[in-house]
């Protein structure tokens, strides 16, 4: 047997037994359910596969129906039991003539199987004919039975809707004891939804399980977040339905909720969200967030809402999103970049940027990037939740910009203000409060005006004036009333973007007020639910955020700018190029701080932050400094104008000071004046001098003086202060203190001659330089005598180691130590502190220098085998021992002196001291009787040859009666040379006397001893070789040496008049 | 027993304006609404669906026992199949479905709470 035949035959034996199957089925519906169903599920999978031609999806759809997809089963089984003999044992009602068939199918599989004759066709015609007869005749019945089923289904349906659920009252649906009770049951917020589904699906899953989930229902509620409700016998059956879902918190408690709640939880109301058409909204999301649109219509079912607003087109497009359109980069763009501003929509002007093709015309409406546009405006469907609704509060300025238009002309009726005055009705009954005048202006009382008595809730009662029910209580809804004002009220803004401004009411009309700004001199129209009566006149807020009004800010790297109004939230700002901003505060970076800024003006003056000056070119404006930039831009202030709030920018170099210069006196600038040389020694100038702080007086304040005209002329008194051309001057008589002016004081003279105050004060020996204040140093010898050290006045050096005259650490150095507290004992400073870090310092006197070994290298002593006495050893002089002369140069005879550090080489000897004040005044040097061609004194001081120990003489003191020429010719060495203001004076030490007294000589009564012989040491004094230390090595003419260095081999010859012996033991 | 949608949180989820049952608009179009297809005529049929349902409801109710729960019957919806509810819907249904109900006496109660009695 060939298997094709064998299927053909199967199959057509299965139609067979399909066929009298349904021959017999109109006698058995009644009785036989199985087969009747089988029939309907036919029928209904039928209707399944015109659903399967509409959708494929179909069959991947979960929780259909359940009949149904029982029904497809039981029929899928249907047709596969024509191939299956299992069909049989199912009914047993039809056995027997499935045997039957089964018996004719192998007779004629027989048949085929043996010969194919006529009989076979003719039959199987028959067969075929039958087939199709009985096919009509199902399709009839068919037909019947769908109208019939249809019926029953949907009849029913219909039956239900029209039950008598809705003529319940609702009242009579409240809950019952007998009902089961809410459970509330927190859950985690936002999940709230998800929990609901979940109870229901796992209702479903447990439906049929051993314990199934015995709630009966569960709900939520939006305007409950974060707990779902329940309802079941028990709270065990709540908790048995929450356990294992994610989100729910049983462990939280499961609150009965009681009875007469139960209904209110599903009566919850959400603020009835009206939209009408002509009302307005807020869109909520999108380029367009925030802004304020329009209603035009809206769909039957209250989803969409056409709107109307004003677009925002961007007309500076990216290059790459313009050329052809392309939508990918511009959504990216538009996120990123700032949205375009608000623009009524201009044909030209779009097509100009985006191209012709882009914009289509259709009647008066625009088609521009799938968007419509009318009349400027965009219309366009948002769905209702993207839209808020409420407290939209639209502002006048908004509403304004609205009905102008896109050509920017009024209409004729620029505002409608009722639909506006509707929104904010609302807003309105929140901000009445006790005592504000009020007017009724709707309703049975309209046109009652008077006093907010009280309000409780909405209605408000009102203390009515005038007319005939004045003094009268008026219970008032909340919504008719508004504010009254009547032009010449001073009123203050309450809230909005006004709000703090104040200012004199000129017009009312209905609730919108107009009035005159306080501040801006402008007029300003809000409604009047947001104005007060108020005396005050409010300046507005000056600070907004960390910034206040005139702060100097910085907006950007290149740019800052001068706050000159500030807003309820915003700042206008004047930058240095002289445009005006408008910045919220987070767009500023820093205030800045130009309270120390200087700058020059055109005159060369300095400029300062408040200096009133005034622009040499320009507009000649005045204005007080606020601000200095970059010593360049200068931000002034002038109240009277108008602009900018008073404040405009202009450069440093266009200004002049309206102050007269003359008298500007600038503390601590004159640095002339901080210039010591400048000040001719005789302010004590330096840093830490303690005369710093004073630095900037006049060098007249102070002064002694004695009134030389006037009235008080002869009285005597100090001056206190100078200003300008006037001196304040406290009398000695009287205590008194008096203004006068500078040209009629002279200063007293301790010795109490007079001169003027301008002459210079030197020359008269004044010892201005010995402190702050000159009369007390000039009454009171220092015995320091500091101030003999010319040019290195005692107050210049607060060094407490130069307190002693001869103890510079300059000239302690001469012991080829650096250090300067290596110097001897002899400066109690150092000696009685413990804080030297040196620690040689430790044992006095002794510097290591001379302590080493001649024979030790000694990093402080290039020639330390020169050194074989402790410098330190005071000399036994008579003199005091702080004035001693210096220990190394009296311990160390003859020695040739390393050179000292430059820095201290200034630093002289000290002079003598000298008891006589008078003395000071003795001749200077450069008029000394001294006939040598150059100042041997200054030699001494030079650096290069100082404190070298060269050979002196004393010669002509005799004549000038110095110590009545005792000294005269007597021989020495010169340790160190001193500088006083008048004369130079050396430490001489008399050969005769080793290690006997030296004596301070003064300069010009020495003369060099010049080398001899060969071998002498000597020292350079003038020329290339100069401060050098050669030696004599042979004579190379009459007056001409061969010289060395010391120590080095190389000769050279120089003059005997340039040498001076030196001085060794 | 109604077709329980897939997910909670979407936000395409359509209230039947008249028995306020949850559904997602596929299972709408599918079979339409399990409780008044003959009157409203969803299925296959987009537009029915769109002027017949909402997105604009407020509060879900899983109803599991609906002839038990008072819940259910407060909500005049325990003849109704077990499925997800709304507690209140926006919205009115389309006049014709109105004046249908009128002409068969049935008194049309709005699922938007906006008269209760």
């Amino acid at each position: 047997m060939s298997d094709l035949p064998d299927d053909y035959d199967m199959q057509d034996n299965s139609e067979v037994v399909q066929q009298e199957e349904d021959q017999e089925q109109p006698a058995q519906r009644q009785s036989n359910a199985k087969s009747r169903g089988s029939i309907y599920d036919t029928l209904d999978d039928d209707g399944d596969e015109d659903d399967e031609d509409e959708d494929d999806e179909e069959d991947e759809e979960a929780g259909r129906e359940g009949g149904r997809k029982r029904a497809k089963h039981r029929h899928r089984r249907h047709t596969v039991n024509r191939f299956l003999d299992v069909e049989a044992e199912v009914d047993t009602e039809e056995d027997e003539e499935e045997e039957e068939d089964e018996a004719d199918g192998d007779e004629f599989i027989a048949e085929v199987g043996g010969e194919g004759d006529e009989d076979d066709v003719n039959r199987r015609a028959a067969v075929n004919a039958r087939l199709d007869r009985r096919e009509r005749e199902l399709n009839d019945q068919d037909l019947a039975k769908i109208a019939q089923n249809l019926h029953e289904r949907y009849g029913r349906a219909a039956v239900r809707y029209t039950g008598d659920m809705n003529e319940v009252p609702q009242r009579l649906l409240m809950p019952s004891v007998h009902d089961a009770s809410l459970w509330q049951v927190r859950v985690k917020p936002g999940r709230e939804r998800d929990i609901v589904f979940s109870l229901m699906r796992k209702a479903i899953d447990l439906e049929y399980s051993a314990q199934p989930l015995s709630i009966l229902s569960a709900f939520q509620r939006d305007s409950l977040p974060g707990m779902i409700y329940v309802e079941a016998r028990s709270a065990q059956q709540v908790n048995q339905a929450c356990k294992g879902l994610v989100g729910v918190y049983p462990s939280r408690g499961i609150a009965l909720v009681p009875i007469e709640e139960m209904a209110s939880l599903l009566q919850i109301k959400k603020q009835d969200l009206t939209v009408t058409p002509g009302s307005w909204v807020r869109i909520k999301r999108g380029k367009y967030q925030g802004d304020l649109a329009q209603v035009m219509d809206i769909t039957e079912n209250g989803e969409d809402v056409g709107l109307k607003f004003i677009p925002r087109i961007d007309l500076n497009p990216r290059d790459d999103a313009n050329v052809d359109g392309r939508k990918r980069k511009k959504a990216g763009a538009s996120l990123t970049t700032m949205r375009p501003p608000q623009r009524f929509f201009n044909y030209e002007e779009v097509v100009k940027v985006y191209g012709r093709k882009q914009v289509s015309k259709r009647n008066q409406v625009y088609v521009f990037q799938n968007d419509t546009y009318k009349d400027g405006f965009i219309e366009k469907d948002f769905k209702l939740n993207a839209l808020q609704l409420e407290n939209v509060n639209p502002t006048l300025d908004e509403i304004t910009k609205f009905s102008r238009g896109q050509d920017g002309a009024d209409n004729e009726n620029p505002v409608d203000l009722s639909i506006i005055a509707e929104a904010s009705r609302k807003a309105a009954i929140a901000v009445l409060q006790p005592g504000d005048h009020v007017e009724v202006f709707e309703g049975e009382q309209s046109g009652v005006y008077g006093v907010v008595d009280s309000i409780n809730q909405d209605v408000v009662t009102v203390t009515a004036i005038g007319v005939d029910i004045d003094g009268q209580k008026v219970d008032v809804p909340a919504r008719s009333v508004r504010k009254r004002f009547k032009p010449g009220d001073h009123v203050k803004v309450m809230t909005g973007q006004n709000a703090d401004e104040t200012g004199l009411v000129i017009s009312v009309t209905d609730n919108v007020v107009t009035f005159l700004s306080d501040m801006s001199m402008q007029e300003v129209s809000v409604f009047s639910k947001d104005l007060r009566e108020a005396a005050e006149v409010g300046s507005g807020t000056n600070v907004v955020g960390n910034y206040e009004l005139h702060d100097l800010v910085q907006l950007d790297l290149q740019t800052v700018g001068v706050v000159f109004k500030t807003e309820r939230d915003s700042f206008r700002v004047l930058d240095q190029n002289g445009q005006v901003r408008l910045v919220q505060p987070h767009q500023i970076s820093m205030r800045r701080n130009s309270d120390r800024a200087i700058a020059t003006d055109s005159e060369g003056h300095e400029l300062r932050v408040q200096d009133n000056v005034k622009e040499i070119d320009g507009e000649s404006r005045k204005g007080r400094v606020l601000h200095i930039h970059q010593s360049f831009f200068a931000f002034l202030h002038n109240r009277d104008i108008l602009e900018n709030g008073g404040v405009f920018v202009t450069r440093c170099r266009s200004l002049a000071s309206l102050a007269p210069k003359g008298n500007l006196v600038k503390p601590g600038m004159d640095l002339g004046k901080m210039n010591p040389t400048a000040a001719g020694g005789a302010q004590g100038g330096m840093v830490g001098s303690g005369a710093m702080g004073r630095g900037p007086r006049d060098r007249d304040i102070g002064a002694t003086i004695t009134v030389i005209k006037g009235n008080l002329k002869g009285y005597i008194g100090i001056i206190k202060d100078i200003n300008g051309t006037l001196a304040r001057v406290e009398l000695n008589t009287g205590n008194k203190v008096i203004t006068i002016d500078k040209e009629k004081l002279y200063r007293r003279l301790p010795d109490g001659t007079l001169q003027p105050l301008s002459a210079p004060i030197h020359p008269k020996g004044q010892q201005r330089s010995m402190g702050p204040p000159p009369a007390v140093a000039s009454r009171t010898p220092n015995p320091y005598g500091g101030g003999r050290t010319p040019g290195w006045g005692g107050g210049r050096t607060p060094n407490p180691y130069a307190s002693g005259d001869g103890k510079t650490p300059a000239w302690n150095a001469s012991s080829r130590t650096p250090n300067p507290y290596a110097d001897g004992g002899k400066t109690p400073a150092w000696n009685a502190s413990s804080r030297t870090p040196n620690p040689y310092a430790g044992d006095g006197g002794r510097t290591p220098a001379w302590n080493a070994s001649s024979r030790t290298p000694n990093p402080y002593s290039e020639w330390g085998g020169w050194g074989s006495a402790s410098p330190a050893r005071p000399a036994d002089s008579s003199w005091s021992s702080w004035n001693a002369p210096t220990p190394a140069a009296a311990a160390t005879p003859g020695f040739l002196s390393a050179p000292t550090p430059a820095a201290y080489t200034g630093a002289p000897t000290p002079a003598g001291i000298m008891n006589d004040p008078g003395s000071m005044s003795a001749p200077t040097p450069g008029v000394s009787g001294n006939d040598e061609d150059y100042d041997f004194g200054l030699v001494l001081r030079d650096p290069l040859i100082a404190n070298k120990k060269v050979m002196v003489e004393i010669r002509g003191s005799s004549d000038a009666g110095w110590h009545d020429g005792d000294l005269e010719f007597k021989k020495g060495y010169v340790s160190s040379a001193f500088a006083s203001l008048s004369e130079i004076t050396a430490l001489f030490h008399p050969l005769d006397s080793p290690g006997g007294t030296s004596i301070h000589v003064p300069t010009i009564y020495l003369t060099p001893i010049q080398p001899e012989e060969a071998q002498d040491h000597a020292l350079v004094l003038r020329g290339s070789h100069k401060g050098d230390h050669v030696v004599l090595r042979d004579s190379a003419g009459p007056g001409v040496w061969m010289v060395s260095k010391f120590q080095d081999p190389v000769e050279f010859t120089i003059d005997e008049e340039s040498l001076v012996k030196l001085y060794h033991v | 027993m109604a077709t329980i949608p897939p997910q909670a949180k979407s936000k395409q989820l359509r209230a039947c304006l008249l028995c306020s049952i949850i559904q997602h608009p596929m299972d709408f179009r599918k079979i339409g609404c399990p409780n008044c297809e003959e009157l409203m005529q969803m299925k296959g049929s987009p537009d029915r669906i769109s002027a017949c349902t909402t997105t604009y409801f407020d509060g879900i109710i899983s109803v599991i026992d609906a002839e038990a729960s008072w819940v259910a019957r407060w909500q005049r919806t325990s003849k109704y199949v077990r499925g997800m509810y709304a507690v209140r819907v926006k919205g009115r249904i389309p006049e014709d479905v109105e004046a249908e109900l009128e002409s068969r006496g049935i008194k049309y109660r709005p699922r938007d709470q906006s008269d209760q009695d």
